[in-house]
C-alpha cells in the first residue's frame, strides 16, 4: 500500500468520491491502464492510495518504483455519481471493504475540511488490523468508525470479527428512517452483499451509492 | 477465466474521453426492460474484448465499446435514450 502525490498540468480539482485512471506506456508501445480512486480532500494536495498487486501491471510500479519526479499519463477526476459534496444535511453512511476505504476518505477528510455537520460513520471491513488503511487518521476525523477484521484479530479485539451481514448492518447504521445517503465501496461481492442488507433493513434502493472496486492491478 | 462484473464507475473515463463529458450520472434507459439507471448502476464487463455494459435488472447488452488501433466502435442498440 503507497498513497502517492501528483501533479497533474491543468488538473481543477475534484469531488469527494472521484477517481482517476492511470495509463503506464512501455518503450515497446505496449499500455496498461488502471483506475485508482483519489484519496485526499477536493481542497488538499492530489493524492490517490494504491494496493499492490503482485500479478498486476501498474500497481507493482508504482508501488515499489516511481519515484519523486517521475511523469505518467493521468485522465481525470471521473465520475459524478459516487460523490459526496459536503452540502446535503442527511447523515452519511460509508460502507468500505478492504482498499474499498480509498474514496470514502476523501469523503470523510473533505466533511473535516469544510467543517460539515452532517453526521458521518464508517463501518469498515479489513482481513486484519495491520490490514486497516489510514488507521489513526481515521480516529482524529470526528467520524464514527466501527471496523470489523475478518480473518485475524489482535489480542483484546472487542469488535466484530466476521464479515457483515444483516444483524451486524442492523446494530452500525443509521435507521432507514434517518433518510441517510450511503456510499459503499469494495469487491463486487462486498458490495453487493451489503447494498442488498441495507434494502432488507428498509433503506431506500437509490439512496445506496455503489463502487465495485475491481482489483486489476 | 469468469468475466469479472464491475460498475458503470469503472467505464467512466472511457466514456469521458469518448464523449467529452462526465456520463456515470448520466441516466440511461434500458431498450429491452424499459429500466432507467445512472450509468454508474449498470454492470459492466470488462474482461471482453471491448466493454460491454448490462442492464442491472433483464441483462439486456445496452452499450458496448470496441477499441482499435485508430477507431472506437459504439453499439448502444440497447439504449432506448440517455439524458444529459
Amino acid at each position: 500500500m503507497r498513497t502517492l502525490g501528483l501533479e497533474v498540468d491543468g488538473w481543477d480539482s475534484h469531488r469527494a468520491g472521484q477517481h482517476l485512471d492511470v495509463r503506464l506506456t512501455a518503450e515497446d508501445g505496449y499500455q496498461a491502464q488502471r483506475s485508482y480512486s483519489i484519496a485526499s480532500a477536493p481542497a488538499d494536495p492530489l493524492e490517490i492510495t494504491v494496493e499492490r498487486l503482485d500479478d498486476g501491471e501498474v500497481s507493482p510500479y508504482l508501488v515499489d518504483d516511481v519515484g519523486d519526479g517521475d511523469a505518467f499519463e493521468v485522465r481525470g477526476p471521473i465520475g459524478g455519481y459516487f460523490v459526496w459534496d459536503g452540502d446535503e444535511p442527511e447523515p452519511v453512511l460509508l460502507v468500505a471493504g478492504g482498499s474499498g476505504v480509498v474514496p470514502l476518505m476523501a469523503m470523510a477528510r473533505h466533511r473535516a475540511r469544510v467543517g460539515a455537520t452532517a453526521p458521518m460513520r464508517l463501518l469498515y471491513s479489513s482481513r486484519t488490523w495491520d490490514d486497516v488503511i489510514y488507521r489513526d487518521e481515521l480516529e482524529s476525523l470526528g467520524i464514527e468508525v466501527v471496523h470489523t477484521l475478518t480473518r485475524g484479530q489482535p489480542p483484546g479485539w472487542t469488535g466484530y470479527t466476521r464479515r457483515i451481514d444483516d444483524d451486524l448492518l442492523r446494530e452500525v447504521a443509521f435507521p432507514a428512517s434517518d433518510g441517510p445517503r450511503v456510499y459503499v465501496c469494495g469487491s463486487t461481492r462486498f458490495v453487493d452483499a451489503a447494498a442488498d442488507g441495507l434494502v432488507r433493513l428498509g433503506y431506500y434502493p437509490r439512496s445506496i451509492r455503489t463502487e465495485r472496486f475491481g482489483a486489476t492491478g | 477465466m469468469e468475466s469479472r462484473v464491475l460498475d458503470g464507475n469503472a467505464a467512466g473515463g472511457l466514456l469521458l474521453e469518448l464523449f467529452g463529458v462526465e456520463l456515470t450520472a448520466a441516466p440511461c434507459v434500458c431498450s429491452g426492460c424499459g429500466a432507467r439507471e445512472e450509468i454508474a448502476r449498470l454492470d459492466v464487463y470488462v474482461d471482453c474484448p471491448g466493454v460491454v455494459i448490462r442492464c442491472r435488472h433483464c441483462h439486456n447488452v445496452m452499450l458496448t465499446i470496441v477499441r482499435g488501433p485508430e477507431r472506437t466502435w459504439v453499439d448502444l442498440r440497447g439504449t432506448r435514450g440517455l439524458e444529459l
